[in-house]
């Protein structure tokens, strides 16, 4: 394995990797047939690196499959926040941004060619003015470095703001960042600040905590300034099944971002948006995304927020069903047994849990949903949790409903009701 | 300005943490690689810090053989841009004032007040979040929570009274572990051990939104106590057996929902089929359990008998009622 490095230079290549030993665990190397067995080994051997004890080593015919498993409500930080800390550099980077930052310590601001001069003399590094400036500029982009001009001549000095006294002068900061860093969104970001000033979160643990999410936020800045700059971006989309197939170009997208759809539950996020070619909103996901770009100011973007914020609302997660603009929405009201003497607590979920559904009684031990919504299945995926107490289904579509008594009929076979159906 | 950079790397952090002392030595330098590093590091890093063929050029070695640093003083510690971004952000998170008091979040306002926010509150929307989450707002919920966490810090003994979720009043003197937060419920809770004459009786999980009083008793619990057998004593003896099939899209959306779990699959060849164990918590089991069922027959649980015998009940309950109600198709 010659040549190896730790640190990579294309973040997109290991997110796949990384998600497909997390979420899938039980791959082997010939399942990732996108790339060669060398780039397999190198991107296992990183992630075993990164990941250290969430490692996880299955032998069988097929050959060592490796797995990263995490009970995620019980860890104090974020193991996949280690990919982010693995961006590659050169001699120089490193070398310059130690010597830079320790020229400009003392607080007094300096010219490119007074830095160049000290750097040559005091610390005996000869670099040209070129690539000096380069780093300077690309520090002034950071915040790292503040330049003024002063004349014609640009002046620069270290910024002011210092971990330290954000600690000392900011009682509570230090707690705040151990939970911050665990929890979305950029939790990663509140992780480098707290790891610069050497802490460690020893308060915090999150349940329900999908820490995968931590590989998407890349791609988030570039979406979240579009946003603001009411502009279209444009992405690249590969699902699982083009993904499976090899396909290492996707579908290029170009929409208009309207908000960042996360689901506390299911362990996705997407981006709403509007396609102009097909004049609809729609939710991409946000796993299947790689390279987001900004295009050009969307001039009708106030408008078409003021229809998303309308059509949202009849969401009950995140489709859009297939209606256009405008749509029209399915009315469908679900009907529960309820006993709410003895089960207030399920009265309780019901109405914590309803979302865009009202809730009214409707007979005796009777409760009725009812919600105008796109997509009826969405509705159902919920439904289903109160398996054992759903009396009645009206409108949705007929093949919804239909689904739904084919299944209940299907499982009362599968757990030994009149005949057993293994799940085919 | 991105996240993904080497100004956050773990190189530099640890090329950072080495350079804050004049003098160092060989054997620090690999310590501290061990340490702070990834698990080969120490095969990668050592070389490029050490003066010799391959090094960065950060320390010289003395004639004694220790490393002097090249720079003159200790590493700045500056926050770059996007971390202050990512702090403004959270400025308008009702969950900071849990932390820090309104004069001190007043204070960092100012000093952040030429900084954007990295990203406004509503431009992202959580779908599926439950409605009755903790009152952060609230000054008898702040005061209830920061007492928590000083317990939680100091390992202090405090008298607490709450009501269970069953809607009893309880109380008694407890040990607090660590504090929990789900997203899902948006709640905090506390990991504790109820004590009896000083000694662990139980373990438990108290929600920081029921607390009706919490008085710090002065002492603290000495008793060495790890986190991991508090966890232990509360997991299930046998992991949910879960067979998943392909049909809908299962395998991949099974995956993703129950990713937060510690779990081991194993798929069958001839049907594309996995088996999964799924570890969790003896409480969460009726979560877990609708959880499941909400995949109808996409999934199957085939473990533990009692497990599998809840659902039994719950499906049979089921048909029952279309059949009742004539809704059977």
């Amino acid at each position: 394995m010659a040549g190896f490095s730790e640190l990579i230079k294309n973040f997109d290549k290991t997110r796949d990797y990384v998600r497909d030993f997390f979420i899938y665990g039980c791959k082997v190397r010939s399942d990732f047939d996108r790339k060669s067995i060398r780039t397999y080994g190198d991107e296992k051997r990183r992630v075993e690196s990164w990941m250290g004890d969430c490692m996880r080593y299955d032998d069988s015919v097929r050959g060592r499959s490796v797995s990263i498993s995490v009970d995620s409500g019980h860890i104090p930080e974020n193991p996949l926040y280690n990919a982010y800390y693995s961006k590659s550099f050169t001699d120089n980077d490193i070398r310059l941004h130690f010597l830079i930052t320790d020229i400009l310590h003392d607080g007094k601001s300096r010219t490119l060619k007074e830095i160049v001069d000290v750097l040559n003399i005091d610390y005996e590094q000869l670099f040209d003015e070129q690539t000096v400036r380069n780093k300077l500029r690309e520090y002034v982009d950071e915040g790292i470095i503040i330049s003024k001009k002063q004349g014609k001549t640009l002046y620069y000095s270290l910024t002011s703001d210092n971990a330290d006294s954000f600690l000392q002068d900011f009682k509570g900061i230090d707690d705040a960042l151990k939970f911050f860093s665990e929890t979305q969104q950029f939790g990663i970001i509140g992780n480098s600040i707290f790891k610069m000033l050497g802490l460690k979160n020893d308060l915090f643990f999150i349940k329900h905590n999908y820490i995968i999410h931590t590989l998407e936020d890349i791609l988030l800045p570039e979406i979240l300034t579009a946003m603001d700059e009411k502009r279209y971006v444009s992405f690249r989309t590969f699902s699982e099944k083009r993904r499976k197939k090899g396909d290492g170009i996707g579908t290029e997208t170009q929409v208009v971002p309207m908000q960042l759809l996360v689901s506390v539950q299911t362990g996705r996020r997407y981006l709403a948006a509007y396609i102009p070619t097909l004049k609809r909103f729609s939710a991409f996901r946000l796993d299947y995304m790689k390279t987001v770009k900004k295009g050009g100011i969307c001039e009708n973007y106030d408008a078409l927020k003021a229809k998303f914020d309308c059509n949202i609302s009849h969401c009950f997660g995140v489709s859009f069903g297939m209606r256009r603009e405008i749509g029209t929405v399915t009315q469908m009201k679900i009907t529960l047994f309820v006993d709410e003497e003895n089960e207030p607590y399920i009265l309780d979920r019901l109405e914590r849990e309803k979302r865009c559904c009202t809730l009214e009684k409707s007979g005796e031990h009777l409760y009725t949903l009812t919600a105008d919504v796109f997509d009826p299945n969405e509705l159902m995926h919920w439904a289903k949790t109160f398996i054992g107490r759903i009396v009645r289904i009206e409108g949705g579509a007929d093949s919804v409903r239909d689904r739904f008594y084919s299944d209940i009929a299907r499982m009362n076979r599968m757990y030994g009701g009149d005949e057993n159906e293994h799940i085919q | 300005m991105n996240i993904f950079s080497e100004i956050y790397g773990t190189y530099f952090r640890i090329a950072a943490k080495l350079l804050e002392n004049e003098l160092t030595n060989e054997k620090t330098v690999r310590e501290t690689v061990q340490r702070e590093g990834f698990r080969d590091s120490v095969l990668f890093l050592p070389q490029k810090l050490i003066p010799g063929s391959e090094d960065w050029g950060l320390f010289s070695r003395t004639p004694d053989g220790n490393l002097k640093r090249i720079t003159k003083n200790p590493p700045v510690k500056v926050l770059t841009k996007l971390q202050k971004m990512w702090l403004k952000a959270k400025l308008s998170n009702p969950r900071i004032r849990l932390f820090m008091d309104d004069e001190t979040l007043s204070v960092l306002a100012k000093r952040l007040a030429d900084i954007p926010p990295l990203y406004r509150r509503e431009q992202f929307r959580i779908t599926d979040r439950f409605t009755n989450s903790d009152d952060f707002c609230n000054e008898q919920y702040i005061i209830n929570f920061r007492t928590v966490l000083e317990a939680v810090k100091h390992r202090k003994i405090v008298y607490i009274e709450f009501v269970s979720g069953h809607g009893k009043r309880m109380s008694g003197k407890f040990v607090l572990l660590k504090m929990e937060y789900s997203p899902k419920n948006d709640k905090f809770r506390v990991y504790c051990y109820l004590l009896r004459n000083d000694r662990v009786k139980s373990s438990g999980i108290i929600n920081i939104g029921r607390i009706t009083n919490i008085v710090d008793t002065g002492r603290v619990f000495r008793t060495p106590v790890l986190i991991d057998d508090y966890f232990s004593s509360r997991k299930c003896s046998s992991p949910a057996v879960i067979r998943v099939t392909t049909a809908r899209n299962g395998v991949e959306r099974f995956m993703l929902e129950f990713a937060s779990y510690e779990k081991h699959t194993v798929r069958n060849l001839e049907t594309g089929e996995y088996t999964v164990e799924l570890w969790y918590d003896q409480q969460d089991e009726t979560e877990l359990l609708i959880r499941l069922l909400s995949f109808g027959p996409v999934i199957e649980i085939l473990g533990p008998q009692h497990l599998r015998q809840q659902a039994k009940l719950r499906i049979k309950r089921q048909a029952e009622l279309l059949e009742k109600y004539g809704e059977k198709k």
